[in-house]
């Protein structure tokens, strides 16, 4: 481990040394001068930031890589042997990876419109010209501020089974439902909870951010609009939307990426029967089962996974504009 | 430009004689309506979790299927003074995981400005040989998605560097103080500090360390109000990294603790909800104190959610 450390660095010392080589030896052509105490000054400046981003940010992205490909054990981290695909087979072989793939797909199919439709909406009710609209935006805004932990303990309680949980008493006091539901223990239905919850809590800040886009639409465009007689929803279809659309891909894929990534929420509400989904197996089959390799690669599948996705939506939603 | 003035002026009172009209008085009333009631949707867990800190489990447990739950009980002082104030006792010990979460955050705040400030001043204001390299990196780095690298980031702080038992704070403190986005936003606004008062400074024969923190900081406070801010938010919401890292449970942040907290035994729902409070008391501060920034923290996309 120490010894892949050390080549890593050996090797990014090597690309620096060129790097430097070159740079001096065009400074010669160029005639642009280096001092030593200015270099040595740069350096030094730099060194705390690198050392702190080598071991924290560089070395991480590059053994996950590694680990990938190992059969790397959390309980014996001295000895870690390659294996091929080994890992790769036996997550499509674990029925809990399976599962969380389900699990993660229907949350992402689901939240994404949910979350994007709830923010647009609400930033065109917030978008109108009324006295009062701050306050509106404020309380939209307001889960935002709350953080995934708190979000998710007073959900559970809030869903808490039996007939004596909040809202299962309020909804059959009202007549609404006859059993209480099972909110967080069902199997089939458990990731809806989630989804709504999840919704409830990133739409206000994707509404801010689709505001800011609201306002860089030229006023003049729905005057244009209007002389030509065109009704609100007409407005709307060709005025407001084509000129959202460089904040609709940005929003699209960065709620597309953090549903994805679903961890925190299933992972302290449901727990990992009902609620695992692929980051939740990435960091249980480290923790549980201590496979670090295995880990490593469901990581591997997801960066290629979410860098695609990313790619061809700014492709396909990106190349219109143009 | 006076065409357009006219036509903005033409525009407004357009919009003045239509909400005089009388279908405006009801527009009014459909757009207060709904948005009481969309604000109430949205406020109803966050209403539920203040009232319920105001009574006790019999009491909610009376009050169940009924609309009173999401009243506060303001008659019941006593009950909401003890549901609070329980939190600080010995046993649930509260006080101390906000006072660790504090000190996390100041320190890395301090540290994350001066480590990546410095990294950035080298990079935009001093000439070296390399300098393309680090800016390579930079971009690099930036693109890489850094969750997934998790599991690793634990392996390299626990087996190689040694970080556990009481040094596991530092697995706390350090990964946090290294932000690559951090160097490129100071970078961005290094960029553009006019290059005169660094040269005005030099002359009056201030080393570079000098003129970084006596020149460059104090003329780059809105970049420092927004790492600082979103330093701590990040610092105080983590929640997995502290339970990954730390053995020693008087280490945990306070958010890493709420779940010890929840699962004490003989816990009431009120109390539950009264340390959900205090946890978020300082998030809301913040937002309220420094909404300017974080509006603007916003637009880079500095904030994960």
């Amino acid at each position: 481990m120490v010894t892949a450390a050390l080549i890593i660095f050996a090797v990014f010392l090597l690309i620096f040394g060129v790097v430097v080589f070159f740079d001096i030896k065009r400074a010669k052509k160029h005639q642009i001068k280096y001092t030593w105490r200015r270099t040595l000054t740069a350096f030094l400046l730099l060194l705390p930031a690198t050392v702190l981003a080598f071991f924290f940010v560089l070395l991480p992205i590059l053994y996950s890589l590694g680990y990938s490909f190992t059969s790397a054990n959390l309980l014996k981290m001295d000895r870690v042997k390659w294996n091929g695909f080994t890992n790769f087979m036996k997550i499509f072989a674990d029925k809990a990876f399976l599962r969380g793939m389900r699990n993660t797909a229907i949350f992402v199919i689901l939240v994404v419109p949910l979350q994007i439709g709830l923010a647009l909406g609400l930033a065109l009710f917030c978008n109108l010209k009324m006295r009062g609209n701050t306050i509106f935006k404020v309380c939209f805004f307001a889960p935002v501020v709350v953080s995934l932990v708190i979000t998710s303990f007073l959900w559970s309680i809030i869903f808490r089974e039996g007939s004596g949980g909040m809202l299962n008493s309020l909804l059959i006091n009202m007549g609404i439902i006859k059993e209480p539901i099972r909110f967080l223990t069902d199997e089939d239905n458990s990731m809806l909870w989630i989804v709504l919850v999840s919704a409830w809590q990133g739409c206000g800040y994707q509404m801010l951010i689709f505001l800011s886009g609201l306002s860089g639409i030229r006023k003049d465009l729905y005057e244009a609009a209007r002389m030509d007689g065109c009704n609100a929803w007409q407005r709307f279809k060709k005025v407001t939307l084509p000129g959202l659309r460089p904040t609709m891909v940005f929003i699209l894929i960065t709620v597309f990426i953090g549903a994805c990534r679903i961890m925190i929420q299933p992972m302290l509400m449901l727990g990992p029967d009902y609620g695992m989904t692929v980051s939740y197996y990435m960091y249980n089959v480290a923790f549980s089962d201590n496979l670090v390799g295995r880990s490593c690669a469901v990581a591997l599948l997801m960066t290629i996974f979410i860098g695609s996705i990313t790619f061809i939506q700014r492709k396909i939603l990106g190349g219109k504009k143009s | 430009m006076r065409e357009k003035k006219v036509r903005e002026l033409i525009s407004d009172n357009d919009v003045r004689i239509v909400s005089k009209s009388k279908r405006g008085v009801y527009a009014k009333i459909i757009y207060y309506v709904s948005g009481v009631v969309l604000s109430l949707l949205f406020l109803f867990p966050i209403l539920y979790m203040i009232s319920c800190t105001t009574k006790t489990d019999d009491q909610l447990a009376h009050q169940a299927g009924t609309l009173l739950l999401f009243i506060p009980d303001i008659t019941n002082v006593g009950t909401t003074f003890n549901n609070f104030s329980i939190l600080f006792t010995s046993k649930y010990n509260i006080g101390r995981y906000a006072l660790n979460s504090l000190i996390y955050a100041f320190i890395v705040i301090i540290l994350n400005i001066i480590i990546n400030g410095l990294a950035a001043y080298a990079i935009s204001k001093l000439r070296f040989p390399g300098k393309k390299f680090f800016n390579f990196i930079i971009l690099f780095l930036i693109v890489v998605p850094v969750e997934t690298s998790i599991i690793p980031l634990m392996v390299i702080c626990q087996n190689m560097l040694g970080l556990k038992a009481q040094l596991s704070v530092l697995a706390i403190i350090l990964p946090a103080s290294i932000s690559i986005f951090n160097i490129f936003l100071f970078i961005q606004f290094f960029t553009s500090i006019p290059k005169e008062f660094e040269e005005a400074a030099r002359m009056d024969g201030a080393n570079t360390l000098q003129i970084f923190f006596k020149v460059i900081l104090p003329l780059s406070k809105p970049i420092l109000a927004t790492v600082a801010v979103f330093c701590f938010i990040g610092v105080w919401n983590d929640y997995l990294w502290p339970t990954m890292v730390l053995e020693d449970d008087a280490l945990f942040p306070i958010q890493a603790a709420l779940e010890s907290i929840k699962a004490k035994r003989g816990i009431e729902t009120g109390q539950i909800m009264a340390s959900l409070i205090i946890t978020s008391i300082p998030i809301f501060v913040i937002y309220i104190a420094a909404q300017k920034y974080i509006i603007k923290g916003f637009g880079s996309g500095g904030l994960k959610l």
